[in-house]
């Protein structure tokens, strides 16, 4: 396991190296940031467009440019943003933040229930609580994150407050408007509702996942054999079939994991919640080469690494499987 | 070892297909490119006019005043201090001067470059400013004082003030700014009567109307400031939520950019003018906001005293459009755009503010029409700091279209249409003509008309501008916009509505009252600054001075609701004019 570990962390330096090229290519292609450059700073003297050229290696060659640019990111000598020319560092650390927290949050709640919600299904597959679980899901799939997004605003926001005096849960942010600090306690009431809007994708398709799982399970030899021996259902449904119905699940819950690291564009979008993906939206929108590149960084490295993590998990929990 | 095969061949064989892409991208450095696509709207060309803008001069020089000079003496109240308690002196007034005058990048230096001295008077406390001519509009300056103990170098604050202003000489002073939120809080030094009512003031950005609505009635905000659009009062409604609607200084119009590009050819530009149908543009977009509004005929102006109401009356003419070109050497080409002969149809960028409802719909409707008339106009647009505090400075544009806030006095009329106001590098990117419109003789009647102290003359030279205006086709001049504040009636209370259709909007909100006791009045801002400086092209934009820069800057003289100008508690009595 070790050895495969140490194996996979050597190659995923020349992947990064090599993804993280293609992206510049990408980038410099798709966005010409000299052109995005000029549209924020149109009085730019010549001596600034050179010292911008220079720091984000955008020189003519796009090898060397990559290696200048690469050079610069490595050892922090990170170019500032070209609107407001800010620091781009405290802003992208400040987004990843916000992202986890958000994302780590619906995914605990999300996985947690939809594998309850799953396992609650495939007790009784085809009965009455099985059908309405399905639908369900499918309604939870079915419904885009903007319109439950909107829908819970205007409930637990505009509705409740003029039914009750004030609001239950705010509308958008990271804190309410003037406050200056860290508070748990506020910080967790703005996560609410955007951590609703994401755990309800997360419960349809983890219901589904868990309830498939389970059943392949309960149906399966090994399953048939332990009632041969007179073990209680329970103990099998717990010390079997959840365990094994849960190899597949964690592995793609690993995944998933990776991808909210980039950011829940559409929700903190319509949150105003200044995660990974409004942080991408804008820069991506400005043409932001400094703002874009690190990000592009950060989320090939999380993918790498909870790829890795996937898989190291699926080999711990099936002892079948050896990793080599 | 097959897969460890299969894998090294696949990684190899991406490797060379990325040094094939990197091989494509060298040879040429990255340069501007007439051709490079936009994020936002491919094919539209940028501004290699830019570079050409550089090499434009302009044959004007300022006509000598005939009239004599004259000093303006001003007697800063004895308890008139700083938030540090250091008392407001001439330094402020006489490094105010220097700022506006000097800065590169300064937004007007219009009446400033009237003074020859600020000199102190019997004291400190006393400041003669010298004019070298007669210069009726004195009432606009001074009326940001900036503290000259703030900056390093009175005559170039361009890097100053970025992010935060430390300074204050009004009832509240900036605590933090962020691009998340400012946050004001009560001034102790201030020594007027009408001293800070609530404990802290935090302004917030709200990404669109929309957020912004959602935000009042759900209460996380107390008081927004919308740009008033059809529906919205009904979107709002909501018992606990007041609303007003009144009609100021505001005004929105077309402006092309006649410095450089496709509208530097005034044939071109008269003809696409001619080609705008602004009644039934007016049907179709400002009739739902006001169904009792009129036309703006006057020009960048509202109606009163300075206006006849006929200047641009009969802009559309889109048969005289069609043969003015024909006329002139043009002719549609394959696609059915304008184009002279043996060049391309020139493609016309129009910039608006992204998130604006309003604007969008007008491109969406206008634009069809205008390329089925043979011009190939593109939406070229950014957000509302991009546009104002950048685009529009730097006439990085073809056609725009925006609010102007206007001060109660014409005077703005020449920091904004004059010639010697259009920013290059060659005078350092001072001044606020970004339409980049020179014509000698509206500069000279305009500067005719600052030193003109005959209420009557001055009009008929204003007159005389606008009807200019017109003839040269600079601008067209569509409504006068009515100003919209709404507020939660359960959090905060006073004279809320007291100043809303004043020039400086909502100055009045140190006087507000906190009726839910949460200790915080909550404003959310339609759109937000980049930078702060009140000098520069930063203050271009009417949301960075609202938030930032009027509420803590003192001056002489303040606007009130009926457009007038009313002396301050910073000076004690109505400065004394001299004429020399």
């Amino acid at each position: 396991m070790l050895r495969f570990i140490v194996r996979r962390i050597a190659w995923a330096f020349p992947t990064l190296l090599l993804v993280t090229f293609l992206v510049y290519v990408a980038l410099r292609l798709g966005t010409n940031p000299v052109n995005s450059y000029l549209r924020s700073n149109p009085r730019a003297s010549p001596e600034k467009i050179a010292e911008y050229k220079e720091l984000n290696g955008l020189g003519s060659n796009y090898v060397f440019g990559y290696f200048n640019w690469l050079q610069n990111f490595l050892t922090f000598n990170w170019p500032r943003s070209i609107k407001g020319s800010r620091e781009v560092f405290p802003a992208l650390k400040d987004a990843l933040a916000n992202s986890l927290r958000l994302g780590v949050a619906a995914t605990v709640v999300g996985v947690t229930i939809g594998l309850g919600i799953g396992m609650f299904a495939a007790l009784h597959p085809g009965g009455r609580r099985d059908v309405t679980v399905n639908t369900a899901a499918f309604i939870g799939i079915s419904i885009p994150p903007y319109i439950s997004a909107v829908l819970l605003q205007l409930l637990f926001a505009v509705y409740w407050s003029r039914w009750f005096g004030e609001t239950l849960f705010p509308t958008s942010g990271v804190y309410p408007a003037g406050h200056i600090g860290f508070n748990p306690v506020l910080m967790i009431k703005h996560m609410a509702l955007p951590t609703i809007v994401v755990a309800i994708q997360i419960i349809a398709v983890y219901s589904r996942y868990m309830r498939s799982s389970l059943l392949d399970v309960l149906n399966s030899d090994y399953m048939r054999t332990a009632r041969s021996k007179g073990i209680s259902e329970r103990r099998i449904l717990i010390r079997h079939g959840v365990r094994n119905a849960l190899i597949p699940i964690v592995t793609i819950a690993a995944l998933d994991v990776g991808a909210i690291v980039g950011g829940l564009i559409i929700t903190e979008n319509v949150f105003d919640y200044p995660g990974m993906g409004v942080y991408f939206l804008k820069a991506f929108g400005d043409g932001d080469f400094p703002l874009m590149m690190p990000w592009m960084v950060l989320i090939v490295a999380s993918i790498l690494l909870f790829n890795l993590i996937a898989d190291v998990t699926y080999a711990w929990l099936d002892p079948r499987i050896r990793l080599e | 070892m097959r897969k460890t095969k299969k894998a090294m061949k696949f990684a190899v064989g991406l490797v060379a297909l990325s040094f094939v892409a990197a091989a494509c991208g060298s040879g040429e450095s990255e340069t501007v490119s007439t051709d490079a696509p936009a994020v936002e709207a491919p094919g539209v060309s940028y501004p290699t006019a830019l570079a050409d803008c550089e090499n434009v001069t302009y044959d004007y020089a300022k006509p000598e005043s005939t009239s004599s000079g004259m000093t303006v003496t001003y007697d800063i109240a004895p308890e008139a201090v700083w938030e540090d308690g250091s008392p407001i002196t001439v330094a402020d007034f006489k490094g105010t001067w220097d700022a506006a005058l000097n800065t590169p990048g300064s937004l007007s230096t219009v009446g400033y470059d009237q003074i020859t001295s600020v000199e102190a008077g019997s004291s400190d406390k006393q400041v003669v400013a010298t004019f070298k001519s007669v210069y009726a509009p004195y009432k606009g300056l001074f009326g940001g004082l900036i503290k000259a103990s703030a900056v390093k170098n009175t005559a170039d604050i361009s890097g100053d003030f970025a992010d935060f202003i430390p300074y204050s000489g009004r009832a509240y002073k900036m605590k933090s700014w962020s691009k998340d939120q400012v946050v004001f809080v009560p001034n102790d030094k201030y020594w007027g009567t009408d001293k800070a009512v609530v404990k802290k003031v935090v302004m917030v950005p709200k990404a669109d109307q929309d957020t912004e609505i959602a935000s009042i009635k759900a209460g996380e905000v107390d008081f927004i400031y919308p740009q008033y659009y059809a529906g919205i009062t009904e979107a709002v409604a909501q018992d606990n939520i007041t609303s007003s609607v009144q009609a100021g200084g505001d005004y929105e119009a077309f402006y092309f950019n006649q410095k450089c590009g496709p509208f530097a050819d005034p044939i071109f530009r008269a003809a696409f003018s001619m080609s705008i149908d602004r009644e039934a543009l007016f049907e179709q977009i400002y009739i739902p906001i006001s169904a009792t509004g009129v036309l703006l005929q006057c020009g960048p102006i509202v109606p009163g005293p300075f206006c006849v109401g006929d200047e641009f009356a009969g802009s559309f003419d889109a048969g005289g459009a069609e043969t003015l070109l024909t006329d002139n050497g043009w002719a549609k080409d394959g696609d059915g755009f304008w184009a002279k002969a043996g060049e391309s149809a020139p493609a016309i960028r129009w910039i608006i503010n992204t998130g604006n409802t309003r604007r969008e719909s007008t491109q969406a409707y206008l634009i069809p029409l205008l390329q089925a008339a043979g011009f190939n106009v593109k939406a070229d647009n950014c957000d509302a700091a991009c546009y104002f505090q950048k685009r529009l400075p730097a006439l990085d544009f073809d056609m725009a279209m925006y609010i102007s806030t206007a001060p109660p006095d014409p005077a703005y009329l020449t920091g904004g249409f004059v010639c010697d106001q259009i920013p290059f590098a060659g005078n350092k990117n001072v001044g606020q003509n970004s339409q980049g419109w020179c014509n000698t003789e509206a500069s000279d009647l305009l500067y005719a008309a600052d030193a003109e102290t005959d209420t009557a003359v001055r009009a008929a030279n204003i007159k005389a501008v606008l009807r200019l205006m017109a003839q040269d086709h600079v601008l067209l001049p569509l409504f006068q916009f009515p100003k919209s504040g709404f507020w939660r009636t359960d959090k905060v209370g006073g004279p809320v509505e007291g100043e809303l259709k004043n020039y400086t909007a909502f100055i009045n909100f140190h006087q507000w009252t906190d009726v839910d006791g949460d200790g915080q009045i909550v404003i959310g801002a339609e759109q937000w600054p980049e930078c702060l400086n009140p000098i520069t092209e930063c203050a271009n934009s009417s949301w960075m001075v609202w938030t930032t820069a009027f509420p803590v800057s003192p001056g002489v003289w303040a606007t009130t609701n009926d457009g007038d100008y009313v002396i301050t508690n910073l000076v004690t009595g109505e400065p004394v004019v001299t004429v020399l």
